[in-house]
């Protein structure tokens, strides 16, 4: 909490001094928490939209409810399952990774040797790598959520006999755009979570390198929770709002 | 050497964490142009007090003066003006991991200066050089570099921007005696040919015979004595009878007296 505040103070001062913004290493830090994590994403989340499928049709097709099951994937996945399983492989991917760098950045003294020169390690440290990642995981949300599809559509055409374009219309029929919507817009907000949960248990890192592991446990841990409190939240949320 | 105004002035410091109290009203001043040894036991609190001084540590008490303006009063912009006349070393060089040797001396200019990368280049070979590094170190990456190449290009780094205060902490620990020696004499040679204030955190006996003009002692959260080290050696104090005087602090002293006499 106390990070979000200094996060906030940093963007307005980069706001009010654009040269001060580090795009060098939000470019840097982009490849390696979005472009990098293209494959393993792609390839997960296209197998949960088959297994959902294959198993949707398994059950549906005892009461004759085949058809069904492109509703029940496309609103689970697009909603929920995209942005949920990308948001949990980027805790445990790119969070991990961003607290124990900042972790072992803290443990080596190099945070305090960045203090002594007068800079701040939330400008330098936190917001490339918070901006990157609120950048790269709405971008992963929807190739997830497109895997996810491809993948349901695959098995809905191998394994449950139905015609590709008819698993394409029974989607046009099935959603619309909120449904897609939705699922985009806690990407961001979860990113900010992860990202804040990451650098705050890196800076919390003391000499030892037992806390550097602790901590980087902790951060998996305490953003995954924290994913799914806000997607319960947001499910509320939006239920209010009728979407 | 007293006659200098002291460029830093410490009064009555007080710094805890939690219940403990580390620092008990320790007062101290750093004099223009001097090398000044910190010493005391391991626990004592000397990197406390440097991180106080350099404001990485919350004070509870007292007055920190650099260059004669207390850092409490100041605003952000005069703070990073000061913070800028000084560098620091810290015990395990802390070099930013990520980047090269060079880039690591580069580092400070690239934030504060505007020079163009040829030049970057051309000044953060000469800092490198004048801590007796070769060339060729400068595309290597911290964990590539031995402990004392790490504390050499740390030096660099912290001389970076040609500051009048240089902070180092514990400068010889983890180098073998030869090392440490080249180191001791590298900072004697840095601080007269730049006109360096120094001030050293050490519990190398070594380096306080070889490099220090005064020694200043930290006990039970204290400074208990100030001076040049003949006349702290004779003190009757008796922390400072069992540090100079045990076994391995004989050692030194009539070797001590050899080289100055």
């Amino acid at each position: 909490m106390q990070l979000l505040g200094a996060l906030v103070l940093a963007v307005l001062g980069t706001i009010a001094h654009p040269r001060r913004l580090r795009f060098t290493s939000i470019v840097h830090h982009l490849e390696k928490v979005g472009w990098r994590a293209v494959p393993i994403i792609v390839l997960s989340t296209f197998m949960i939209g088959a297994i959902l499928a294959q198993q949707g049709i398994f059950r549906f097709r005892t009461f004759g409810a085949d058809m069904y099951v492109v509703d029940m994937v496309a609103v689970l996945v697009l909603r929920e399952i995209g942005v949920l399983i990308v948001c949990v492989m980027m805790a445990g991917r790119s969070g991990s990774a961003y607290t124990a760098e900042i972790g072992s950045m803290k443990m080596r003294e190099e945070i305090d040797a960045l203090r002594t020169m007068g800079l701040d390690p939330v400008e330098v440290l936190v917001l490339p790598r918070v901006i990157a990642l609120v950048l790269a995981v709405p971008m992963l949300t929807f190739l997830g959520s497109m895997a996810a599809l491809y993948g349901a559509g695959l098995v809905c055409w191998l394994y449950g006999g139905m015609a590709p374009q008819i698993f394409i219309e029974r989607l046009r029929e099935a959603i619309w755009l909120p449904t897609f919507e939705v699922g985009m817009i806690k990407a961001p907000f979860m990113a900010l979570t992860i990202g804040l949960v990451a650098c705050t248990e890196g800076f919390e890192v003391d000499g030892s390198a037992a806390s550097l592991g602790l901590k980087t446990t902790a951060s998996v841990v305490k953003s995954i929770f924290l994913v799914i409190a806000l997607d319960g939240l947001f499910a509320l949320f939006f239920a209010g709002i009728g979407m | 050497m007293t006659n200098n105004p002291p460029v830093i002035s410490v009064r009555d410091l007080v710094v805890g964490f939690g219940e403990a109290t580390v620092l008990n009203r320790a007062s101290i001043d750093v004099f223009e142009g001097e090398i000044l040894g910190f010493v005391g036991g391991s626990g004592a609190g000397k990197s406390v007090l440097m991180r106080a001084i350099i404001g990485l540590l919350p004070k509870r008490h007292g007055t920190v003066e650099v260059f004669g303006s207390d850092l409490a009063a100041l605003n952000g912009r005069q703070r990073r003006a000061i913070e800028q006349r000084w560098g620091v070393l810290f015990q395990q060089g802390a070099l930013f991991s990520s980047l090269t040797a060079l880039q690591n001396v580069q580092f400070p200019m690239r934030e504060y200066l505007r020079l163009s990368p040829r030049l970057m280049d051309e000044i953060a070979l000469a800092k490198l050089e004048m801590v007796g590094l070769r060339a060729d170190v400068r595309g290597k990456y911290p964990a590539e570099l031995s402990g004392g190449m790490i504390k050499r290009v740390a030096l660099a780094r912290a001389l970076a921007l040609d500051p009048d205060i240089v902070f180092l902490d514990e400068p010889t620990s983890g180098l073998d005696p030869i090392g440490a020696a080249e180191f001791d004499e590298l900072i004697r040679t840095l601080q007269q040919t730049l006109g360096l204030s120094v001030f050293m955190v050490t519990h190398d006996l070594d380096s306080l015979h070889a490099v220090c003009d005064r020694i200043a002692v930290l006990s039970e959260g204290r400074v208990i004595a100030t001076g040049p080290i003949e006349a702290t050696l004779a003190s009757e104090h008796p922390w400072l009878r069992s540090y100079f005087g045990g076994k391995r602090g004989r050692q030194v002293q009539p070797a001590a007296r050899t080289t100055r006499h």
